[in-house]
């Protein structure tokens, strides 16, 4: 090699080093794809790429490959949401990669917006299937006049139960939330617990205010408006402070950790309050068959019978080549009998978010809960628009906004209370999104 | 005779330049990104930003919003904690090994060495799930044990969790540093311990007077070592996080900057976090080696 040629070489590692640098320098998503020019369909073969954690979906793709001549969908396995798979999504778009698909939680969307990684659908003609999907999720997956992805699966809330604890003590199923505190006073009288409530994972607190009729955010034309410290959450907050100092609820573990299971397995913890995904992981309870049963969510003196906890969607990426053949894949997955099913039985999803399709094996009694046929009874009535908060929407930085709570939860531990611990977080939020640029103020000011 | 005097003044350089290529694109320019990152803002108008991005300058603001953050400095301060009693008794821990394995009376010392090493081939995140195991309760066979004797420890609550995390930090590196101890061990000449003999030293005599000032410098590596690691504890915690609630998602200062990288996506603040974690981990090392060294002038 002659030395014109070495020198010729570093100064093209250094020009590259330096063009790194400085394409480096421009914060990710800072630029937004929806003001692009739409990609027409391709003539083509296409190949697309979907990250996601629901299990078995490799099988929901080839199914759907199957039915296609052109099109092939590949499924890639991320961790769950904020487990990690966030984490990998969010990167890969600072990168200028990533997948076409992504899983991405109802809840988790507006932040994807937030940072322009997601494709608005109605730009490719999603509202021609507007009619198809459940109302209250259709809501949850739509900002300022775009939609920016198909919801996927979701998981409205009830009542499981183990009827043999609640005889211990002679109580009926509770109907209402009060009910269900005077059930877990007598309870803990016999040493069992009601439920969990989780310190660490604000989540059910927030699905339990959307039951009572909160609604913590509104997208207003001048900016957002937040009201977190309203009746119906302060109610919600005051009402688990009780049961938690009465000892009725038991905050050392959430829902399905290892400890919850070994509680419930003993028949310690009489029920769970949880979204309809909850029947699989209680069927993981050891010898647990026969055991338990579904009720409706009790319900708070206002408000709505049931609320979703959890559920997600299926969004097209901003950097996705191919968004009409990804949206063309995300209607199929969600909306057809085939697909459906697909996503019940290899995925186990927690409730199809399609108006219309249930999915075959929800229409049949289930031998686990002991032949009653809770789908149908508990859970289609719970999905009905007039069940549900239709003033629900989550706002662009809810995962930090429920690490605030539930940094201000734990307080629980240390003498603080629920009530205090939202008054202060929605401070804190308020400085959060506004640290960000965004416009927010506080409701009724 | 000139050409080649160039080619050897060039020659340097050619050797280096894998090196320095790999250290500029990996070490030079990431840390160069980070502090830019760490004076920009990015500001989103409108509900999602739609009504514009702005991205300038920000002075200072990241730095301030960050040591404004009463959790991130917390998470420091919960860091000192932690490293004021972990790194002495991992310390104290590893040469007392090093220095029972070495001495004359050792028996199987090779089998021992690596057992005690063994824990450290244990990737940090299995180690976790290993020990969760036993922290758990329901599942863990320690908590059976002392119901037993009528005690009901719990290793994940708030006050007791960071301990749990040192003692699975103290598992996975004391057999590593006490490997360290033992390669400076073996470099003190055999002369000096032949003269200990011949004055009738004992062992203890041996290991204080001799063994202990010689292996200083081993001693000194291994604390600047773990002072660092301390402050970037990540895996242990983040993994912990899964059965303990008292873990919140800025329990280290590592996690933290992880959290708002990754999690809230605030690159900017995030690359703050690092640069400061950075700073303090400096700071520390050089503070601990000026008052090690004006100890032994």
């Amino acid at each position: 090699m002659s030395p014109l040629s070495r020198r010729q070489l570093l100064g093209l590692g250094l020009g590259a080093s330096a063009a790194a640098v400085l394409a480096g320098c421009a914060t990710p998503g800072t630029t937004s794809v929806n003001t692009l020019p739409t990609v027409p369909p391709a003539s083509g073969k296409v190949r697309l790429e979907y990250w996601a954690w629901l299990k078995g979906i490799d099988r929901v793709t080839e199914l759907y490959n199957r039915t296609q001549d052109r099109v092939h969908v590949e499924a890639v396995f991320i961790p769950g949401g904020n487990a990690g798979g966030y984490q990998k999504l969010y990167s890969a778009l600072a990168a200028g990669a990533g997948p076409d698909i992504a899983q991405v939680e109802l809840r988790s969307l507006p932040e994807f917006l937030l940072a322009n990684g997601v494709v608005d659908l109605s730009r490719y003609g999603v509202d021609q299937y507007e009619e198809l999907y459940d109302p209250t999720l259709w809501n949850q997956v739509s900002y300022t006049g775009g939609v920016y992805a198909i919801p996927q699966d979701s998981g409205p809330m009830g009542m499981f139960y183990q009827p043999a604890v609640l005889d211990q003590v002679g109580a009926a199923v509770p109907a209402t939330w009060e009910e269900w505190a005077e059930v877990g006073a007598e309870l803990k009288g016999a040493g069992v617990l009601m439920d969990s409530f989780p310190l660490a994972d604000a989540s059910p607190f927030a699905a339990y205010a959307t039951q009572a009729g909160a609604s913590w955010f509104t997208a207003e034309d001048d900016g957002w408006v937040i009201d977190m410290t309203d009746d119906a959450t302060l109610g919600v907050a005051a009402f688990f402070d009780r049961a938690i100092d009465d000892g009725i609820v038991t905050t050392a573990y959430g829902a399905y950790t290892p400890a919850w299971f070994s509680a419930a397995a003993d028949g310690r913890i009489a029920s769970v309050a949880t979204g309809s995904w909850g029947d699989a992981l209680i069927e993981g309870v050891s010898g647990a068959a026969g055991r338990w049963r579904v009720a409706p969510l009790p319900t708070w003196g206002t408000g709505y019978a049931s609320s979703f906890l959890g559920g997600s969607t299926a969004a097209v990426l901003a950097n996705s080549e191919h968004p009409a053949e990804a949206l063309d894949f995300a209607v199929w997955m969600t909306t057809t009998e085939e697909g459906v099913n697909a996503l019940i039985e290899f995925c186990g999803i927690g409730w199809s978010p399609a108006r219309d399709v249930v999915g075959t094996l929800r229409e049949q009694p289930s031998a686990f809960f002991s032949g009653q046929n809770y789908a149908q009874e508990v859970f289609v009535p719970a999905v009905q628009e007039s069940s549900q908060n239709q003033d629900w929407s989550w706002w662009p930085v809810t995962q930090q906004s429920f690490n605030i709570l539930s940094d201000g939860f734990r307080g629980k531990a240390s003498g603080g209370t629920l009530v205090d611990a939202v008054v202060q977080a929605e401070k804190d939020i308020v400085a959060v999104m506004r640290n960000k640029g965004l416009s927010i103020r506080k409701a009724g000011a | 005779m000139s050409a080649s005097s160039g080619a050897t003044r060039r020659a340097p350089w050619v050797l280096l330049a894998p090196f320095l290529a790999l250290f500029l694109l990996t070490f030079l320019v990431p840390i160069g990104m980070a502090l830019v990152s760490s004076f920009t803002k990015v500001t989103r108008g409108g509900l999602f930003g739609e009504a514009g991005v702005v991205t300038e300058f920000a002075g200072l603001d990241n730095y301030a919003q960050v040591v404004g953050d009463p959790n991130f400095v917390a998470s420091i301060g919960r860091m000192f904690l932690f490293g004021i009693v972990q790194v002495p008794v991992m310390l104290i821990l590893c040469t007392v090994l090093a220095l029972l394995l070495e001495s004359a009376s050792a028996k199987w010392p090779g089998a021992f060495r690596a057992a005690y090493f063994l824990p450290y081939g244990v990737p940090g995140v299995i180690a976790t799930i290993l020990w969760s195991f036993l922290y758990v309760p329901g599942l863990s066979p320690l908590i059976d044990v002392a119901e037993v004797v009528g005690a009901s420890p719990d290793f994940l609550w708030a006050d007791t969790v960071l301990w749990s995390i040192a003692n699975i930090v103290t598992w996975s590196y004391t057999g590593y540093n006490m490997l360290i101890v033992i390669a400076q061990l073996k470099s003190i000449p055999v002369e000096l311990y032949e003269a200990a003999k011949v004055d009738g030293a004992s062992p203890l005599r041996v290991a204080t007077s001799i063994q202990l000032p010689l292996i200083r410098p081993a001693l000194l590596l291994t604390a600047v070592f773990s002072i660092i690691g301390t402050l970037q504890l990540f895996a242990e915690a983040q993994v912990l996080q899964r059965v303990a609630p008292a873990i919140d998602s800025q329990y280290t200062p590592n996690l933290s900057a992880y959290t708002t990288a990754f999690a809230y996506n605030d690159y900017n603040v995030a690359a703050a976090q690092s640069v400061l974690i950075a700073l303090v981990a400096f700071t520390l090392s050089i503070v601990f080696l000026t008052v090690t060294n004006r100890k032994s002038a």
